[in-house]
């Protein structure tokens, strides 16, 4: 069995009644990049604070390398690298002064300043004041304080939050290179399912301080489910070629929209419908968006009906009259 | 101790060039022209009663006011940034944070007292008094005293400070509470156990019939209160910080 980086047990926060923890239960192995995904408010933050020390769990055990935070906190926090919410820095100082601020506690050797300097690209920046950086830069400044120490942990609140989409890639390639190079185990929180899943190898999702989803990316994605799109000329007469090949879509604006389909299937199906004399102007695969996968999660009665009409679709026959009215519903 | 060590190295880059030290610089200016201006003799007494006239202002108004400052000041760039949550994340005990910035309060404290006695011989010299003539066993106790009677208040400053994040609120509780001074320091009752009268009572024993009100107290009294108070204090602090929710 693999080691745990992280693992809670009933992690538990109320703040005046209302739970923005909700028996959290994570468990992260050795060497995994970790998307924690979650809309806004649903307790990420909440909870890395809480993984952090910073605030204390109403109830429930933070084990972090196998050890309990409450005992061994220092000793934790020595190997643990973490940037909070929004960047901190000390507006007065420049970059390579708030490093040493930083440094001056971990005691690590000079160069590391440097070093992570370099890995973020802020080397030509470094002697200025902090105040005068943009949001970007301050990301960057942060991420190269949660690497100085040489962290074997790595815990990111929205790491790209305030980047441009050059410097989003830049830190995306750079979280997924640490556990390669440096067998970093990362967490990383997020609200975008996109995000997490261009660099995640697992993940948990949370809504309203509850973990609803905890599995690997691969996982997730075949519980997602994605939808192939079909543009054509005639879709009515398109609906019936497709039924005569066991398909049954729904019509959506004048596109064929197909569930749970496997490649095979689809090969077939442009080929019947072009030899239909059809005129297909595309073909597309649209992934449902986070929003539509937490209501299919969140709901428990509609995530039932998602695996019968799944069900139904591939299998054909018996399930089908039970299928069509949950497509049509949607 | 390590912890403590490394945190108040840390504190020490975050000062950096910050004009705090400017601040300790305003009021030995100040409190010396009074002592240029001050009508006083140069005999043996002369010396301590210049250390007496120019403490009025410095004890009675200055130091409560600049350890307030100084408190809110070390807190400011922890507050203004997200630096709590950050250095707290890193490996070091909320006890050796703490104690490091009291530290940098108490050393800013202890410098600002040294740049007072400068002030002092500065004056008494330029008056022409004779520097052989320095009654240094009635200068010591005050000097000294008047820093360690900072130390409760400190205590209390920084208390307030880690818990407000605005950096004005505690500047303005500080003053409220330092402008009774002047009547405070009459009662001998509750005098010696007002945080912001403390350094005024310490530093301001004329001896004799000079003496009314909490000044009357022996210096040995007072500096049991200060202690108690300083204990009581640094406790109430340290246990709100250590669970100060970040």
């Amino acid at each position: 069995m693999t080691e745990m980086m992280i693992e809670t047990r009933n992690l538990t926060k109320k703040y005046k009644g209302t739970r923005a923890v909700d028996a959290l239960n994570l468990a992260i192995p050795q060497g995994e990049i970790y998307g924690f995904l979650g809309p806004n408010g649903a307790g990420k933050t909440t909870t890395i604070r809480m993984l952090l020390g910073l605030i204390k769990p109403s109830s429930g055990i933070v084990q972090i390398f196998g050890q309990d935070l409450r005992r061994e906190r220092i000793k934790i926090l020595r190997r643990v690298g973490s940037l909070v919410e929004y960047p901190s820095y000390y507006g007065h100082l420049n970059a390579v002064e708030n490093l040493e601020t930083i440094r001056r506690i971990l005691n690590v050797p000079k160069n590391r300043i440097d070093e992570v300097l370099r890995t973020v690209g802020l080397t030509k920046d470094a002697k200025r004041a902090v105040k005068g950086y943009s949001l970007g830069m301050k990301q960057r400044l942060g991420i190269a304080s949660a690497l100085l120490g040489s962290p074997e942990l790595l815990l990111l609140d929205e790491p790209t939050n305030g980047l441009d989409p050059s410097g989003i890639l830049e830190i995306r390639e750079l979280i997924k290179r640490m556990p390669k190079e440096q067998g970093i185990t990362v967490l990383v929180s997020s609200h975008l399912l996109s995000e997490v899943e261009q660099m995640a190898t697992g993940v948990g999702i949370v809504n309203q301080g509850r973990m609803i989803f905890q599995d690997s990316i691969p996982n997730l994605q075949r519980k997602a489910g994605s939808e192939i799109h079909i543009a054509l000329s005639e879709p009515d007469a398109g609906l019936i070629t497709a039924r005569e090949l066991g398909c049954f879509p729904r019509l959506d604006q004048g596109k064929l929209v197909f569930k749970g389909i496997g490649n095979e299937e689809i090969a077939r199906l442009v080929a019947a419908l072009v030899d239909a004399r059809h005129s297909i102007y595309r073909v597309e695969e649209r992934r449902k968006s986070l929003e539509d996968l937490f209501l299919t999660m969140t709901s428990g009665a509609g995530a039932t009906a998602e695996t019968n009409g799944e069900a139904g679709t591939s299998a054909g026959g018996a399930p089908r009259a039970a299928g069509l009215p949950k497509e049509a519903a949607q | 101790m390590n912890q403590w060590i490394a945190a108040l190295r840390s504190e020490r880059i975050k000062l950096g060039r910050s004009q705090i030290l400017l601040l300790a610089v305003i009021d030995p200016l100040l409190c010396g022209a009074i002592g240029l201006f001050a009508n006083i003799p140069g005999t043996e007494e002369g010396w301590l009663a210049l250390l007496l006239v120019m403490s009025l202002l410095h004890a009675m108004l200055f130091l409560p006011v600049m350890t307030g400052i100084f408190s809110a000041f070390v807190c400011r760039y922890e507050h203004a940034g997200g630096g709590w949550k950050q250095i707290l994340s890193l490996p070091v005990s909320r006890n050796a944070l703490y104690l490091a910035k009291l530290f940098v309060v108490g050393g800013t404290l202890a410098l600002n007292q040294l740049l007072f006695l400068a002030a002092v011989l500065a004056a008494g010299l330029f008056k022409g008094f004779d520097l052989s003539l320095i009654p240094w066993e009635l200068f010591a106790p005050r000097l000294i005293g008047g820093f360690v009677a900072c130390l409760p208040l400190a205590a209390l400053q920084l208390f307030v400070s880690t818990m407000w994040s605005s950096f004005a609120a505690p500047l303005v509780l500080n003053v409220i509470f330092t402008i009774p001074n002047i009547l405070v320091a009459n009662s001998s009752e509750i005098g010696p156990y007002y945080p912001w009268a403390q350094p005024m009572l310490a530093m301001m024993q004329a001896g004799g019939e000079y003496d009314f009100g909490a000044f009357a107290l022996p210096l040995e009294n007072l500096m049991i209160t200060v202690g108690g108070s300083f204990v009581l204090f640094l406790a109430a602090g340290m246990v709100y910080f250590n669970r100060k929710a970040v």
